[in-house]
């Protein structure tokens, strides 16, 4: 029996200018105890059928055409308390973000009870009992201390787990799960995706995975819908789609994606990015069209019908025989120079921080402890681990943000750790940061043009023309037009200001670039452009790199070597090709495990879902790094 | 062509605000043009004259006489002088003291915070009216005294205000940027951190004008301000509540003229919040 379908499904905002869809010709049918998921990249529409289903659509936004049927009830017509009557009991949600799902003035025992009231669990002791119960499900272990906590008390990954007991508590029909494992480190994702699976197979629950993440739907789920600019794109069973890709679109985000096995390949990366809603009504014919590696005269003509390319698979692309075809360029020689001298040497780098800040209670928690590596010319060396781990504390230290405790570092023969006026100088001119958050990296007051040569301005000497041209060269060199210059940073997308970010670090022309996480948060297609433009200036300007990355499959892509650590220590380092093919240390291997294998069919096996154990004092230190 | 006007100056609370200042401040500066008579100037045979369109009201004096039979609307003109000029000075020299003191402690941090942060905690604890009072009478009486008290008083608002706000902008990405690429404190400071929270000064000021306005009629009020050759506000409504039966307009319209200045100036300090805080303005949009 089918629990969810869509028919036809439309749904339109109201701007300005006239009404736009923000989302066409949705079909679907998930049937009971499947999982369908919803792939795309953000702006395509997929939180937008989360929010459709639970019918909390944005002011100006409405269901224009199509049904939405829900057990045979369609969600879109029913009275508004029939609704209220099944969300949160037949239909449940678990949120992206697990911090801002829970409230944090309420402790986690008040909210599971309020939930289990509204269930309508009899009596108080009831009620704890039963919620204790559904805390030992999802292998919260200390159920009871919990219980008592405040939700900034635990982890992100915690917190999503206590979200996940309370939407199984009424053991729904339906549960929507909103990218639930974006916020989180790759470990807690695996654990997290096991436990919705384990759950939902328990209850024989339907659910709507959204995520942005090809690789990990095609693990997870049995069906896969990819949405483009609101439009269903491709649709079809999660292993065929993902091993025979019909649509262009599915197989350049495919493309775009580093893998995690195999030879190295380029990233395919796309040009431009997807349409905003203003931009939907001015497209011709396919929406995909403009950004198509195939595109011929005729796409541009209608909107594609969706064929049937396959046993249950169809695409809306009129050509999709052609798909196959498109692949990624070759990674030539060049794009792996030889390493050179060393420039950076780091011996023993350690950093503690004073927390409690009490006049008797002080406690010292170490986030990073005796660090050493050598970075070579030309060469990108990949830190990863997770949240805590203490990666981007080096990174602080390493430009000179933060002093060292103890341990030193020398750039290019010169002791820089000490702080000195000259130290300051020599580091300036040799290692620059480009910082992970171009929202607050980027002064919303200055204009570009002003932002990339700010280090003009410190030296000063510099006349306005002067800046206003190296900073167009400087654009130019990252792939922005050159009027973008004048422009303001809230005038530019999330990548082109990722951009703007890396020209600022290049304007002083540093040795050593230090990139904190610069491509999380970023869509697919986006990231793929930003690591081909690292490539791509390492050929030209020939400087190293620290990059620093949660994210494996980017590490492999990019660096030559890597750095794994873990609470502040440095547990393995080699060669990055080494790591990947035979990891030595347990956390490496765990880490390695945690990302879903390229090939559906292969069997994904994280680590086994252990009770995590966290003492009070590993949870301060989480609270605090 | 109508001329792009920019937004702050397209919101009726900033527009109508201004408007009352603007007046004000005019009235102040040409006062000897504008005033009909010497404030000063009594006609004894004429005192108690109400304003010219009550009964009995004379044309010469257009808002009637007081006590020694001065000209009302002239004193009101010439109290704009004292009136502006502590809201000016005081305001100014309050945002001076408590917004370098804010930069410093939200900028560096640390000890520095605390303990300009502990300095404001004491100073606060202190109610206003008593501490200024108990100046008053440490530094004397006279118009620079009391500018003097008010900026002593007031200087812990803009502190603590501006303090959060700075330490906010001073985590900021953007600001360890500058400081990578070479920035100075001072030029990181002036180039980076004030533009952010210039609105929030800003808006802070026009607040504080209005603040300083009663204040210093609170203080000309008990005599403690300008001497009594010298019209005020304050000094206006202190005469007059000994004559509240005989001729309660006397008592009225320097009421009214502290209403209106202390209105114009909360008016303006709210639109320009309103318009400058990008906050609110994003929202709005949204």
């Amino acid at each position: 029996m089918d629990m969810l379908i869509a028919k036809n499904l439309g749904v339109s905002a109201a701007l300005p200018d006239g009404s736009v869809p923000v989302i066409q010709e949705l079909n679907f049918s998930l049937p009971q105890g499947k999982v369908l998921g919803l792939v795309g990249e953000s702006g395509a529409g997929k939180s937008m059928i989360g929010r459709t289903i639970a019918q909390l659509l944005p002011p100006g936004f409405s269901v224009t055409a199509g049904e939405l049927m829900f057990d045979g009830q369609d969600l879109v017509r029913m009275p508004a308390e029939t609704r209220r009557e099944l969300l949160g009991r037949e239909i449940a949600f678990i949120p992206q973000e697990p911090l801002s799902g829970l409230n944090p003035v309420l402790t986690i025992g008040r909210q599971i009870d309020e939930h289990l009231a509204r269930l309508g669990i009899g009596n108080a002791r009831a009620r704890r009992d039963h919620a204790l119960g559904m805390l030992n499900d999802v292998h919260l272990s200390h159920g009871a201390d919990l219980l008592d906590k405040y939700p900034h008390q635990l982890s992100g990954g915690m917190c999503q787990r206590v979200l996940i007991a309370m939407a199984f508590a009424s053991r729904p029909k339906l549960l929507v799960a909103d990218e639930p494992t974006t916020a989180l480190d790759v470990t807690i994702q695996a654990r997290i995706v096991q436990l919705i699976a384990e759950m939902q197979e328990r209850d024989g629950t339907s659910v709507v995975f959204i995520t942005h993440d090809l690789r990990l739907a095609a693990q997870v789920c049995d069906n896969i819908l990819v949405l483009y600019a609101g439009r269903p794109a491709e649709y079809g069973p999660a292993r065929s789609v993902f091993a025979q890709p019909a649509h262009p679109y599915t197989r350049c985000l495919q493309l775009s994606n580093p893998a995690m096995s195999g030879p190295r390949r380029a990233l395919y990366a796309l040009p431009e990015r997807m349409p905003g809603l203003s931009a939907i009504k001015g497209i011709e014919g396919c929406l995909f069209a403009p950004r198509c590696p195939k595109v011929v005269p005729e796409c541009t003509r209608a909107l594609p019908p969706f064929v049937d390319v396959a046993d249950g698979q169809v695409a809306a692309c009129i050509r999709p025989e052609t798909t196959a075809t498109i692949a990624a360029p070759a990674l030539s020689a060049s794009d792996a120079p030889q390493a050179g001298v060393p420039l950076l040497e780091v011996r023993g780098l350690t950093k503690t921080f004073r927390i409690g800040g009490g006049l008797f209670r002080n406690r010292a928690f170490t986030a990073v402890k005796d660090v050493s590596f050598t970075l070579h010319q030309n060469e990108f060396i990949g830190i990863v681990g997770e949240s805590g781990s203490g990666k981007s504390t080096v990174a602080r230290m390493l430009c000179g943000l933060e002093r060292p405790t103890e341990g030193e570092f020398e750039i290019d023969g010169r002791e820089v750790s000490d702080g000195s006026t000259s130290s300051r100088a020599h580091l300036r001119a040799h290692v620059q940061m480009v910082f992970q958050d171009p929202q607050s990296a980027l002064n919303p007051r200055r204009r570009i043009a002003s932002i990339v040569t700010q280090a003009m301005e410190a030296a000063g000497g510099t006349s306005g023309k002067e800046r206003l041209e190296r900073a167009e060269a400087l654009l130019l060199e990252i792939g922005l037009p050159p009027d973008a210059a004048r422009r303001f940073p809230t005038q530019l997308s999330g990548g082109q200001r990722q951009r703007v970010n890396i020209a600022r670090a290049l304007c002083v022309a540093p040795n050593i670039l230090i990139a904190d996480e610069i491509v999380s948060g970023l869509d697919v297609s986006v990231q793929a452009q930003l690591l081909n433009l690292l490539m791509q200036l390492r050929r030209k300007r020939g400087f190293s790199m620290l990059f620093i990355s949660h994210d494996l499959s980017v590490v492999r892509y990019l660096c030559d070597r890597m750095l794994v650590m873990y609470r502040g220590e440095v547990v393995e380092s080699g060669p990055t090709d080494r790591i990947f093919a035979a990891p030595s240390h347990p956390y490496t291997r765990t880490l390695l495990a945690a990302v879903p294998p390229d090939d559906p069919s292969a069997v994904w096996s994280p680590q086994p879902l252990e009770t995590d154990v966290v003492a009070p004092a590993d949870m301060l230190q989480e609270a605090n790094v | 062509m109508m001329r792009i006007l920019p937004p702050w100056l397209r919101s009726a609370r900033v527009l109508g605000g201004l408007t009352i200042v603007v007046i004000i401040s005019l009235c102040a500066v040409f006062a000897p043009l504008l005033a009909p008579h010497d404030p000063n100037e009594q006609d004894l045979i004429a005192t108690f004259l109400p304003p010219v369109w009550a009964k009995g009201g004379q044309a010469a004096y257009l808002l009637g006489t007081d006590s020694l039979g001065r000209d009302v609307l002239s004193r009101l003109i010439y109290g704009a002088r004292v009136a502006m000029m502590v809201a000016v000075l005081a305001s100014f020299g309050a945002m001076m003291i408590g917004g370098t003191l804010a930069y410093i402690a939200g900028y560096f941090g640390g000890r520095i915070d605390s303990l300009i942060g502990r300095a404001v905690d004491v100073w606060m604890s202190f109610p206003p009216v008593i501490m200024s009072l108990i100046l008053m009478v440490g530094l004397g009486v006279g118009l620079r005294n009391v500018i003097l008290a008010i900026i002593l008083v007031d200087w812990t608002r803009f502190c603590r205000v501006l303090r959060s706000e700075v330490l906010v902008v001073a985590r900021k990405d953007y600001v360890a940027a500058a400081r990578l690429v070479g920035f100075s404190h001072w030029r990181t400071v002036t180039r980076e951190i004030v533009p952010a929270t210039l609105p929030l000064l800003i808006t802070l000021v026009s607040l504080e004008m209005g603040i300083a306005v009663i204040v210093e009629a609170i203080l000309s009020f008990v005599g403690m301000s300008v001497s009594s050759n010298t019209p005020a506000w304050g000094q206006m409504i202190a005469d007059a509540r000994q004559y509240i039966y005989d001729s309660p307009w006397n008592l009225l319209f320097p009421i009214l003229a502290i209403f209106f200045a202390v209105f114009g100036f909360n008016l303006l300090g709210d639109g320009l919040r309103r318009t400058l805080d990008v906050r609110l303005t994003a929202t709005q949009r949204v």
